[in-house]
């Protein structure tokens, strides 16, 4: 026992060292802060260009309203002497006798030359024409950049629209006002307290529908797929380099095996320990106490610690069938496929965790940990004897994992040249 | 006769069609330096991994240390792998001290023994240095550390000195000698000859997977040596050519080499008769030659 106790201890510390845990325990939730921050910073920062453009303006009458809301829009990007978008500056091209094609040249030929971004040609009767109304048309060199004409569509419906409602002598402002729509909130099932008295509904937000199942889905995927892949990576390492070899002159097989699966649960909870205690301290910050679920929680790392071990014995298993990196990549296609259809599965629960595929799919232990996971953090949770039924399916078939892995784990680490079929694997097993 | 640290009888080991091991018997007494020699690919590894238990034999018997098996004695056997054998991230120290661990001494035991080996082997500043920065010679030199860092009964070293300069070899050689008078037996597998002349007391030879030569160095030498001569005689190889007690010549130029059916004596008289005998030399034929002969069948020689 204490071998298997030194063996883990050499692997968890190993693992938590390894580059891929330390990129999923530290890097990526600075990453994905990271990435909000920037987005939000190049939403407002980078786009600080003064932007000139020309209206070829038909109706007569648009004109003068654009360019206020131009002012307004600059006005409005500028903060405390600070551009946080662009800059736009229109002009009404005139006419002066010439033809709407020879302008269009001319202003084309302009924006080659920079000295414009882009040009608009609104149509004589795009007000006056309320179905099917004739296109603004937008001409520019950069065709690909939205600002400006997601900006130009807003604020010349706005004004095309408020001309229509005058035309037809409506107040605009009532119409707004009638039309405020009635939002629906979805709440849990109302419940009557033993005194009698009927107990307030619980208001179900998007945070406990959505956020909280997501959490822990991705949570076991990540665990499982940090220490699967590393587990893989070092047993190959192990045997290129003969290292099972002097292991094995040392400890049995089992006890090798046992050693790296008691290491990578270890490590696997530490990493669920990390991520849980960031959500507990969002829970605490916020306030948001009624997303506070020990039961899942521990429901949690019940499917957890069977996920790492299966996954961690499959994992282990192929590793040691193979002898390089090339090798693991044709044996590593069945159980990436596990875990694909644990993945595609969640989809489906999501959508419906009450279906009978989802509902069939959950009690099969290589999904389980995920999808029955999923069902429990999703209110209003399947009854207790399905979750009960597949953490025991899940918990009888990591057993039969384990054991049937430390069969071609005894076989595989000590084999050398071509790496076994898959039907070879098992006779393996049975051998 | 000592009590044996290895014996083996009749042990038989087959990977599919390839019979690795064929009803290979062998006797390692306590206290002794066992060298294996053979061919690549003729058993000897198959062979060393049934002796510590990660192979089992299809049939036969093996016992280790008095035990019948070596799972039993595991702790008191010392191994260290063909090459490498090292997690090449770890420090040295950390991997000294990961296998010791593994073989259930304690850690001061380790610790202290660690401090003594590294600077014994001239590594005492590379302790806490990561495996992949050492040079092969250093790392060959951690790797055999490995393997006696738990004071083993018995060692059993995959070659040892394969890929080491000569002053490395001569540091490890020091070191296993080192081993042998603090009473360890000593089994190692080698292609270099010179090294298993040199150490061993009994050699082993397996060829294809049968046991060819065992024995002492002199057992071994005697049983090859009246049947080759060395000559030097007027007229050259071309002389002796169809010679009637004369199996094949091996023409060095300036002398020739010639395996003799008869007896050496009646063939001198014969000789002289014939021509100016300027050398005539019976050889105690080499680790090398002996080796050669059996695992290359004679090639036609004119």
């Amino acid at each position: 026992m204490t071998r298997v106790l030194t063996i883990a201890r050499s692997e968890f510390l190993t693992l938590i060292r390894s580059k891929a845990f330390i990129l999923s325990i530290v890097l990526m939730p600075i990453m994905m802060v990271a990435l909000f921050f920037f987005m939000d910073y190049a939403e407002s920062h980078i786009d600080v260009e003064t932007r000139r453009f020309a209206v070829i303006d038909h109706t007569g009458e648009l004109y003068p309203a654009l360019e206020a809301e131009t002012d307004a829009h600059n006005r409005d990007t500028l903060e405390d002497g600070t551009r946080t978008g662009p800059e736009f500056i229109a002009t009404l091209v005139e006419m002066a006798g010439r033809s709407t094609d020879d302008v269009k040249v001319d202003l084309s030929d302009r924006i080659r030359r920079k000295e414009l971004f882009a040009f608009i040609e609104i149509p004589a009767d795009v007000i006056t024409t309320a179905e099917d109304p004739p296109a603004i048309a937008y001409y520019a060199e950069a065709t690909s950049y939205e600002a400006l004409p997601s900006w130009l569509r807003a604020t010349l419906n706005d004004e095309i629209t408020k001309r229509r409602f005058d035309a037809a002598g409506i107040d605009q402002a009532l119409i707004i006002r009638l039309n405020v729509r009635a939002d629906i909130t979805t709440f849990g099932l109302v419940e009557r307290a033993q005194d009698g008295s009927v107990a307030e509904a619980k208001e179900v937000d998007k945070l406990a529908r959505f956020v909280l199942p997501v959490f822990f889905l991705i949570l076991m995927f990540m665990a499982v797929m940090t220490v699967a892949t590393q587990l893989l990576n070092a047993i190959i390492e192990e045997k290129m380099s003969k290292i099972s070899e002097v292991l094995l002159g040392s400890v049995t097989p089992f006890q090798l095996l046992m050693g790296k699966l008691v290491g990578i649960v270890t490590v696997s909870l530490l990493l669920a320990a990390v991520y849980i205690s960031g959500g507990l301290y969002a829970i605490f910050s916020s306030g948001r106490w009624d997303l506070l679920n020990l039961v899942l929680i521990a429901w949690f790392l019940v499917f957890l610690v069977c996920a790492a071990l299966m996954y961690g014995s499959i994992f282990l298993a192929l590793g040691s069938a193979c002898n390089d990196i090339k090798d693991a990549q044709s044996l590593m296609q069945p159980a990436m496929l596990l875990i694909v259809l644990a993945y595609l599965g969640s989809i489906v629960v999501i959508q419906n965790p009450d279906s009978g595929v989802a509902v069939g799919a959950s009690f099969f232990p290589t999904m389980s940990p995920f999808l029955m996971m999923l069902r429990l953090a999703m209110p209003p949770g399947p009854p207790m004897w399905q979750a009960v039924l597949s953490v025991v399916v899940l918990i009888a078939s990591t057993a039969l994992t384990v054991w049937a892995g430390s069969r071609i784990f005894r076989v595989g680490v000590l084999m050398q040249g071509k790496a076994p079929t898959l039907p070879e694997l098992l006779k393996w097993i049975r051998a | 006769m000592p009590p044996s640290a290895i014996s083996l009888r009749n042990v038989s080991k087959r990977f599919g069609d390839h019979q690795a091991v064929d009803d290979v018997s062998l006797t390692v007494p306590e206290g002794s330096i066992y060298g294996f020699i053979g061919p690549n690919g003729s058993g000897k590894t198959t062979t060393i991994r049934m002796i510590i238990n990660i192979l089992v034999p299809d049939s036969g018997e093996i016992s280790v240390l008095g035990r019948p098996r070596a799972s039993d004695v595991r702790d008191d056997i010392g191994y260290l792998p063909e090459e490498r054998g090292l997690y090449k991230s770890m420090t040295v120290h950390r991997v000294l001290r990961y296998y010791g661990q593994l073989k259930g001494k304690a850690l001061a035991d380790i610790d202290a023994s660690i401090d003594d080996w590294l600077t014994r082997l001239d590594l005492g500043s590379w302790a806490d240095k990561k495996v992949e920065t050492l040079s092969k010679g250093m790392a060959q030199k951690v790797q055999f550390i490995a393997s006696v860092i738990s004071r083993p009964k018995l060692l059993i070293l995959d070659e040892p000195f394969s890929g080491l300069d000569p002053v490395n070899t001569e540091t490890l050689r020091d070191a296993v000698l080192e081993m042998r008078r603090r009473g360890t037996t000593i089994v190692f597998s080698t292609h270099d000859m010179n090294a298993a002349e040199r150490m061993c007391e009994r050699i082993f030879m397996i060829f294809k997977g049968r046991k060819v030569l065992d024995g002492t160095l002199d057992d071994i030498q005697k049983e090859y040596a009246h049947d080759t001569a060395r000559i030097r005689v007027s007229g050259g190889a071309a002389a002796l050519t169809g010679m009637a007690s004369v199996e094949s010549i091996n023409d060095h130029g300036n002398f020739q080499e010639v395996r003799l059916s008869g007896d050496p004596q009646l063939f001198l008289q014969q000789l002289v008769q014939k021509t100016t005998v300027q050398q005539f030399e019976i050889t105690k034929p080499s680790l090398h030659d002996i080796f050669v002969r059996i695992a290359r069948p004679a090639p036609e020689e004119s």
